[in-house]
């Protein structure tokens, strides 16, 4: 057994897999504090609201009809138009004035700060800054989602520019929902790729020595198709000559679906299986008989 | 001793050979038959003692009931096979993947079958509750002492049918074929290759070959639907063979002895108590199969070799050897061109060695604490501290391993390093468990003190006197009579002394009656019940003088 | 009939048929549970009064929770014969309302069973009579001539059969049956087994790679040289019929990013193919398929008992259970249309998945 010191540059998140050889060891000298995140309490106590309301559904099942009819209509993911030159002037300004100190003026990066982003193409900017990864909130810290800083038109320029300037994987266009009748196939494919980190029905789960694969939960088509693209953090690229455009789309259309699924036994139990499972027995289904013993036994 | 009716309501002389009633009829057909009126009667008279802590072995007992109903169920529509299908059911998500008809036919129960996942739920949920249910009652027979001679083959029959549930819910959970059983399967082939000289033929003659191979869910099936239920219902009627041969114990009080039982007769009381439980115990199952969803097997997918999931987890009662395995350190022997390997020691050896103490513990204590007595009255948990412990320090270690079982959830959901966790199991799995024990053996001294004081000193009334001299003082309510000093002159027998004022009980409890407001009788009628509660509490008091 | 009771103040005279044909039935019912060893200690009505209000309210609220319980059956009746659909349907694309069916179901079932249950024990609790009944456990341990006899007749019967006398009768005897009890056992073990490693595809230490096997997606296409980018990984097949199903198959390639370097084990230097390296995927430690893979530290886990190999030393274990690094399949490529395709160049040079006896 050896424990873990080795991880030290994997925490910036933004360290793209294709990119110069040579930045990335610098980028690596540089990150050498590893702050505790600070920002997951909230985490915390919104996982203990959604056990909360796990148990609500459970016992209003026949009464609540939950609204939230929105969650299941496809997302059409983001109106995908062509973007100008204008576009990619914007996206230089906006980048000037937000990424500049920690990825340089021509995208070179800076030492001790970030990475090079030549080469990582618009698909891997897209998927940081949409999801609110970059910009960082500090050195060092543990790279979680986190509300974005821009808005989707704002994101799209600035993955164009840093996809103009530096060439890489594109931010796809168009649907990316590919054909329904694939979705077994994508299923398939998620179960063979994807399920291994992020779990069966897209929770997520911890890596080694405090690392995490996220929870999908909150992933749109696009963050979906450009992280599988762009290989975030520590998760693998999957080009596409290894999972094809539509094997992507099937993908996705599978995960989407999951999450939008409803529950045909009665509540989810969060959708974690045997630990919930033993949960809900020892305290709900054994506490209601204990209670029930008490009564039966008490001397009337 | 008070008869209800005071005068008999005698119509007429009552006659065996000339029944007036259908029932009487009825009666002497099988009576001249069967030959069972001694005996019935010897089992409706059966006493059983009335305590809540005595029907948990109960919702074992009736969960069994309601898996082989729901389990008969099922067996109409699974199909225990190996052999390929593409699905074409309901579940779009899966529509056209290649799967076994075991899966695709479990597939078939939860989404075309009319109630068919319901039932898949509720099966699930009572062998959960099955489990939890015999788990907390050999806590209960533990704590209470209630294996000692001469009980302590119930004890081990017990034990026996613990072991079979386990391997009884690991067969079930299996036989969907989906990506979480399978990979338990895989586990499972390695943990039997892993037996040292005869490992690999265990495995291949399981499994009919090399892992997964297409034997093994038949196989499964009909352990699970045949083999060991007819063995655990064997089982359940001697463990209740036993109990009425036996009798019940009882808790330690007045008027209870080694030499009698008490409580009430089975006929009507018990037997109504207990058949009405059976139907909360079948209610708690149903809503949670209803409610809650269970194993959703199309979420986990058909098995693949290939494929799997984070977060793999057994079953609740699995849970512990998961965790032994995952906490287990890389310990492979390795000698002359053989391996032992680490899954060994955690799958195999330990349960082994869990299950051997467990059963060997009335044997060992009665040679410890030389005590060859039988015992009919049960010992309160604090009155036996080192007992006490031990099953503290026992239910820890279950529970460190349980809790590794999942560490990888716990890891996630607080945001704690996976490595972090798996450190924490086993330094927690050596240190936790003799803390255990010490806490609570002195729980146990620190209660049974307190009793003592109580006996000694009486209760605290909150009531504070100022004496002559200006100490303050509380007045305490002694519990029964004193000597010269003051000190109570009742003994100490393990039995609960009362603490508090209002738990000193009041023999004629009000009667009150009424949800809202009580209910108010016609004057006549309250006038008669006046007059009947005068006459008892007259009896009471005579019988009082009679015995002093 | 008689009891020996240890309670001679309660011992009761049995009766006659004619005494107790004109006994009450309570009478007779505390005679027979005395001539069992039962004494009633304490019977009290709880309501000695026929008819009073308390009475017909205790009556009339364990009745209602009774018709609540039928009319939750009823109602678990209507919904199950399709008061609600139960048919599933992806999100979009038809009615939602399945997700009803099986609550609505449960809550009625547990209605109705929950009600019937309460209304049982509140029946015995509120309108049974008040009862404490004592029983003689009769312990005693049974009388030493009772166990004499008994002792007595079982060497009789031994004697008779001359089993002291007649050795060989007895080891014969004993030969036979033991045999026989042996032979459930011999049958079911001796049609189940298996001589492991024996026949095609039955070998512990080998797989379905062999050299020059097509290395192939779990779709059946080849892989080839340029599918992976740096950093990226993919589960492949031997190429051949059941390579995809086979249990041993399951191969990881990872494409190591720039700058990533394994230090590869002794005699497997030449395995490595480029920047592309591949592990068996099926964990030593219990079997589960290691596929965790972390790009940029180059750490694999295994989610079943979290094992954890570095790639960077040859899938070296590093955390957790698991002792063997996984075993390495020499790559090679062979080129097809102008295309580089990988094959394997052998099998894994030792066994896969998780240890065993016979492994060295």
């Amino acid at each position: 057994m050896t424990d873990d010191t080795v991880d030290a540059d994997s925490d910036l998140g933004f360290d793209p897999a294709v990119s110069d050889r040579d930045v990335p060891t610098a980028a690596r000298a540089a990150r050498a504090s590893k702050a505790p995140s600070s920002s997951r309490g909230g985490g915390l106590r919104s996982k203990v609201s959604r056990k909360v309301s796990s148990v609500l559904v459970l016992i209003g099942a026949l009464a609540a009809v939950g609204g939230g009819y929105s969650l299941l209509a496809p997302s059409s993911s983001a109106d995908q138009t062509a973007l100008s030159a204008a576009d990619v002037e914007t996206g230089r300004q906006l980048y000037e004035s937000s990424c500049i100190t920690c990825h340089g003026s021509n995208l070179q990066g800076v030492q001790g700060r970030g990475p090079s982003l030549i080469g990582v193409g618009s698909a891997a900017t897209y998927f940081q800054v949409s999801t609110g990864r970059m910009p960082a909130a500090g050195q060092g810290a543990t790279n979680n989602r986190k509300p974005a800083k821009f808005n989707e038109q704002q994101t799209q320029q600035i993955a164009a520019y840093v996809g103009s300037v530096g060439g890489g994987p594109q931010v796809p266009t168009g649907d990316l929902r590919g054909n329904p009748q694939n979705i077994s196939d994508g299923g398939e494919l998620f179960r063979l790729n994807c399920a291994s980190c992020h779990n069966f029905a897209g929770k997520g789960a911890p890596l080694s020595a405090g690392k995490v694969a996220p929870s999908l939960n909150n992933a749109t088509d696009l963050q979906l198709y450009t992280a599988m693209l762009s290989g975030p953090e520590n998760m693998p690229v999957f080009s596409d000559n290894q999972i094809t455009p539509d094997q992507k789309k099937a993908i996705i259309d599978y995960i989407q679906n999951l999450k939008a699924s409803k529950d045909p036994g009665g509540a989810g139990l969060d959708r974690i299986g045997p630990v919930s499972e033993g949960l809900l027995i020892w305290t709900a289904g054994l506490g209601v008989l204990m209670v029930a013993i008490l009564w039966i036994g008490r001397k009337s | 001793m008070t008869t209800l009716n005071e005068a008999p309501t005698v119509k007429g002389a009552r006659r065996f050979d000339k029944p007036r009633t259908p029932q009487g009829k009825a009666g002497k057909f099988f009576e001249e038959r069967l030959g069972l009126a001694g005996g019935l009667r010897k089992q409706l008279n059966k006493v059983f003692p009335d305590h809540w802590s005595f029907m948990m072995g109960e919702i074992a007992l009736y969960s069994f009931i309601i898996l082989i109903l729901t389990g008969t169920f099922l067996t109409f529509f699974f199909d225990a096979s190996m052999a390929e299908v593409r699905y074409d059911g309901s579940y779009v998500p899966l529509q056209g993947v290649e799967m076994s008809r075991a899966y695709a036919s479990t597939l078939h129960i939860s989404f075309d079958v009319r109630g068919g996942l319901i039932l898949r739920q509720i099966h699930h949920w009572a062998a959960l509750l099955f489990m939890a249910a015999m788990t907390i009652h050999m806590f209960r027979v533990f704590f209470t002492g209630a294996f000692r001679k001469p009980r302590e083959l119930n004890w081990l029959i017990g034990l026996g049918l613990i072991t079979l549930g386990l391997v009884e819910g690991f067969a079930g959970y299996s036989l969907p074929d989906d990506l979480l059983s399978g990979t338990g399967l895989r586990i499972a082939e390695a943990i039997m290759q892993s037996i040292p000289v005869i490992g690999t033929w265990v495995a291949f003659l399981a499994f009919g070959g090399k892992f997964p191979g297409t034997e093994i869910i038949g196989r499964l099936y009909i352990v699970h639907v045949l083999l060991v239920p007819g063995i655990l219902a064997g089982l359940i009627g001697a463990h209740m063979a036993l109990l009425i041969k036996q009798k019940h114990t009882e808790f330690p009080g007045p008027g209870k002895s080694e030499h009698t039982v008490s409580g009430e007769r089975m006929y009507p009381t018990y037997a109504a108590k207990a058949g009405g439980f059976f139907f909360i115990v079948f209610a708690v199952c149903a809503a949670l199969g209803g409610l809650a969803q269970i194993n959703p097997i199309w979420l986990y997918g058909p098995y693949n070799t290939a494929q799997v999931s984070a977060g793999s987890q057994p079953d609740f009662y699995i849970g512990f050897l998961d965790g032994s395995t995952r906490l287990f350190p890389s310990w492979e022997i390795r000698l002359w061109h053989h391996t032992i390997p680490a899954l060994f020691w955690p799958t195999i050896v330990l349960p082994g060695i869990l299950f051997t103490l467990a059963g060997a513990y009335p044997f060992l204590e009665a040679k410890l604490t030389k005590d060859r007595a039988k015992h009919h009255l049960l010992q309160r948990p604090r009155d036996v501290p080192v007992r006490t412990g031990l099953g503290a320090m026992a239910i820890t270690f279950y529970g460190v391993l349980l809790l590794s079982g999942g560490n990888d959830l716990i890891a996630k959901a607080f945001d704690i390093s996976l490595n972090a966790m798996t450190w924490a199991g086993r330094i927690g799995m050596l240190l936790a468990p003799p803390l255990a024990y010490v806490i609570a053996y002195k729980a146990c001294i620190g209660l049974q003190r307190h009793d003592r004081e109580v006996l000694e000193h009486g209760i605290e009334t909150g009531i504070i006197k100022r004496l002559p001299n200006g100490e303050f003082i509380e007045i305490h309510q002694p519990l029964g009579a004193v000597d010269d000093h003051g000190h109570g002159l009742l003994e100490y027998a393990g039995t609960p002394v009362p603490k508090k004022m209002n738990k000193l009980g009041n023999p004629q409890t009000a009667r009150v009656k009424g949800f809202f407001r009580p209910v108010r009788e016609k004057a006549e009628i309250e006038a008669e019940l006046a007059a009947l509660e005068q006459a008892e509490a007259e009896r009471a008091a005579s019988q009082r003088e009679l015995t002093d | 009939m008689t009891t020996h009771s240890p309670h001679p103040a309660h011992a009761v005279e049995p009766a006659s048929a004619e005494e107790l044909a004109l006994m009450s039935d309570e009478e007779a019912m505390i005679l027979g549970a005395e001539a069992d060893g039962v004494h009633i200690v304490h019977r009290r009505d709880r309501f000695p009064i026929r008819g009073t209000r308390a009475e017909k309210r205790a009556e009339r609220t364990i009745a209602l929770i009774f018709l609540i319980g039928f009319l939750a059956a009823v109602g678990f009746i209507v919904v199950f014969c399709g008061a609600l659909p139960f048919e599933w349907h992806l999100p979009g694309q038809g009615s939602q309302d399945f997700r009803y069916f099986t609550p609505a179901l449960g809550f009625l079932l547990g209605l109705s069973l929950a009600c019937v249950g309460v209304g049982i024990v509140l029946w015995a609790k509120w309108l049974l009579p008040e009862e404490e009944a004592v029983q003689d456990r009769h312990d005693e341990p049974e009388s030493e001539a009772e166990v004499l006899m008994t002792a007595a007749s079982l060497v009789t019967g031994f004697n008779d059969m001359g089993v002291a006398r007649r050795s060989m009768l007895k080891s014969t005897v004993g030969l036979a049956v033991g045999a026989l009890a042996a032979l459930p056992l011999v049958a079911l073990v001796g049609a189940m087994i298996k001589k492991p490693n024996k026949g095609q595809g039955q070998s512990l230490f080998h797989t379905l790679w062999t050299a020059g096997t097509p290395v192939v997606y779990s779709d059946g296409r080849r892989v080839s040289t340029d599918d992976l980018l740096p950093g990226g990984i993919e589960t492949v097949f031997p190429g051949v019929p059941g390579g995809i199903k086979a249990g041993d198959s399951p191969t990881l390639l990872i494409r190591l990013r720039p700058g990533q370097v394994v230090k590869a084990r002794k005699g497997q230097d030449t395995y490595q193919w480029g920047d592309y390296i591949a592990f068996s995927k099926i964990c030593t430690h219990a079997g589960c398929p290691a596929s965790l893979y972390e790009q940029q530290t180059g750490r694999l886990l295994c989610p079943c008992h979290q094992s954890q190999f570095d790639v960077l030393l040859d899938a070296k274990p590093i955390f957790g259970p698991a002792t063997r690094s996984l075993p390495k399949l020499p790559l090679g490529v062979e080129v097809q249309d102008g295309k580089q395709y990988f094959v394997a160049k052998g099998d894994f040079p030792e066994a896969i998945g998780p240890a065993f006896w016979e492994r060295p």
